[in-house]
């Protein structure tokens, strides 16, 4: 899995790729903890090379979002690919993070 | 033959026998701290020496630990072990970690890397020392000393050469013997997680199908190789109704295992009493708000009522339904709530009048989530299709297990996988 944590007009963003699975996200989960821990105001996380998330991974945002949510952060998900989006909407989850088509999207919202 | 021929002689073959030795104990025992013990006393015996010291390269710390140190006095290999860690570069034995190469030190007080404070602690007093790196296929595994020869001022080349042929065979017995140790972890592990295993299933229905009125509910349900988080209960929430919980943890292992136990006990609890399947996912959901580490449950739950042979749903998070009826098979996917225990929420309820031979199917992601040999994912749809295709076969649920496992193959199955069915009867 590939994980880029970048800038994107003032935002931080952290782009993923590949499998988000109980193998790898306890890398990510240790990435995503060391963000929140600054209280970003907005994190956006860039699924655009995401080939697959499995409920580990799901799990590991739900902490990071749990988190955010005791200082009003918002964890936003962008460039979400179809594949991807299928899984979220099969578990409901577009009533649990902010999904946003886009980057620009995200950061206008 | 002169003399001091014959005590050359004489010393070769005590060299070669001490290392014939050590070959034997190192091939009569896997316990680490036991061959160490026994081939650095046998050393320092045979090299005549009045102590020896072994230091265990620590990866995580990146410095050299006192595994074991051999003297007159029994005391000082503990003060070593609990009081003197040595970063590489620091001390002869660190020097020798660091730079991988075997030293020969012939006066210790005129050397500028001896680290004195380990004779400080001891009051041992360091007059030669041979110190060779143990390197084994994965890198430096730690460092052998042998110390003050007895009846000679220093060690000669001849001793290293001894020493470190020693060396070369304490290195791939400690290799062997630490793989050892890590394959025995590796089992006790597998052992608990078997364990987990049985005790959670000790938490599903003690049988496989309920019968309740016309209703008829049945389940199977699959661990994959590490224990996962698949759950299903049959239950008679008041008297005339039918309840079909299912659900599916994130995650697996024995936190999942955990939770799960929580979950079917916090399910019952809220279940037990109330006709409204709305309202137990959300007292549910209340209850499991702060689980660890995101921890949460997809679910259905369906309540069905025995006389009038109606189905309340409520659904968080969780895949669609089938309904398996003679003339074909819809999809059903009323209005959700997310998953329960991440954010507080309410759980449409949606109705279904069951006529007599309809059956409702529920899956786990598990099921259509399954791999092929090829990464290939089988996906929802295939499911849906297969179901119509067998819709007039009675064991629906066995059939759908097997086509999983036809499917999966070779592949190791990552997921649980559990069906379960609530058949309406005439």
């Amino acid at each position: 899995m590939k994980i880029d944590v970048g800038d994107y007009k003032g935002n931080t963003v952290v782009s993923l790729g590949g499998e988000v699975d109980m193998h790898t996200s306890p890398v990510l989960r240790e990435k995503l903890l060391v963000l929140i821990r600054e209280k970003p105001r907005r994190l956006i996380v860039d699924f655009r090379e995401v080939s697959y998330i499995d409920s580990s991974g799901i799990a590991t945002f739900v902490e990071g979002l749990k988190h955010m949510k005791t200082y009003n952060g918002r964890l936003q998900f962008s460039e979400i690919p179809q594949g991807i989006m299928e899984i979220f909407s099969f578990s409901k989850l577009d009533k649990v993070f902010e999904i946003c088509g886009t980057l620009d999207e995200a950061v206008s919202r | 033959m002169p003399d001091n021929r014959l005590s050359e002689l004489e010393k070769k073959i005590d060299d070669l026998q001490m290392l014939m030795d050590v070959a034997a104990i190192i091939s009569s025992t896997l316990d680490l701290s036991e061959l160490t013990a026994l081939v650095m006393e046998k050393a320092k015996q045979v090299m005549r020496a009045d102590a020896c010291s072994i230091l265990l390269f620590n990866r995580k710390t990146e410095r050299l630990e006192f595994d074991l140190a051999l003297s007159a006095n029994a005391r000082d290999g503990e003060i070593l072990k609990q009081q003197v860690t040595l970063g590489l570069g620091e001390g002869i034995a660190g020097w020798v970690a660091e730079h991988r190469e075997p030293v020969l030190v012939k006066n210790a007080a005129e050397d500028s890397r001896f680290f004195t404070r380990a004779d400080n602690l001891t009051g041992f007093t360091t007059k030669s020392l041979i110190a060779v790196p143990l390197i084994g296929r994965e890198g430096l595994i730690g460092v052998a000393e042998i110390l003050n020869p007895r009846e000679r001022d220093c060690f000669s080349g001849h001793d290293l050469k001894i020493f470190l042929a020693l060396c070369r065979q304490v290195a791939v017995a400690m290799e062997n013997a630490l793989y050892h140790k890590d394959a025995l972890e590796r089992q006790r592990l597998r052992q608990e997680l078997e364990l987990a295993a049985t005790i959670q299933q000790s938490f599903l229905p003690t049988s496989p199908v309920m019968e309740l009125g016309p209703f008829r509910l049945s389940g199977i349900t699959i661990p994959a190789k590490h224990v996962g988080g698949d759950l299903y209960d049959f239950l008679e929430p008041v008297p005339g109704k039918a309840g079909l919980f299912i659900g599916d943890i994130s995650g697996k292992g024995i936190s999942a295992a955990l939770f799960m136990a929580k979950v079917m006990s916090d399910f019952r609890y809220q279940a037990h009493g109330t006709v409204d399947p709305g309202v137990v996912l959300k007292r549910l959901n209340q209850q499991l708000s702060d689980s660890p580490r995101g921890m949460f449950l997809t679910a259905i739950y369906a309540v069905a009522d025995q006389q009038t042979r109606s189905v309340s749903i409520a659904v968080a998070g969780h895949p669609p339904l089938l309904r398996v009826a003679a003339e074909g098979v819809t999809v059903v996917n009323p209005d959700a709530g997310p998953p329960v225990g991440i954010v507080d929420a309410d759980f449409p309820v949606k109705e279904l009048m069951l006529n007599p031979g309809d059956r409702l199917i529920m899956v786990t992601d598990g099921v259509f989530e399954a791999k092929d040999r090829d990464g290939k994912r089988m996906g929802f749809d295939e499911i849906v299709s297969f179901v119509d295709r067998n819709r007039q076969r009675d064991n629906l649920l066995a059939l759908i297990e097997r086509r999983v496992s036809e499917f999966a193959s070779d592949a190791e199955r990552a997921d649980d996988l559990t069906i379960v069915e609530m058949r309406c009867g005439a």
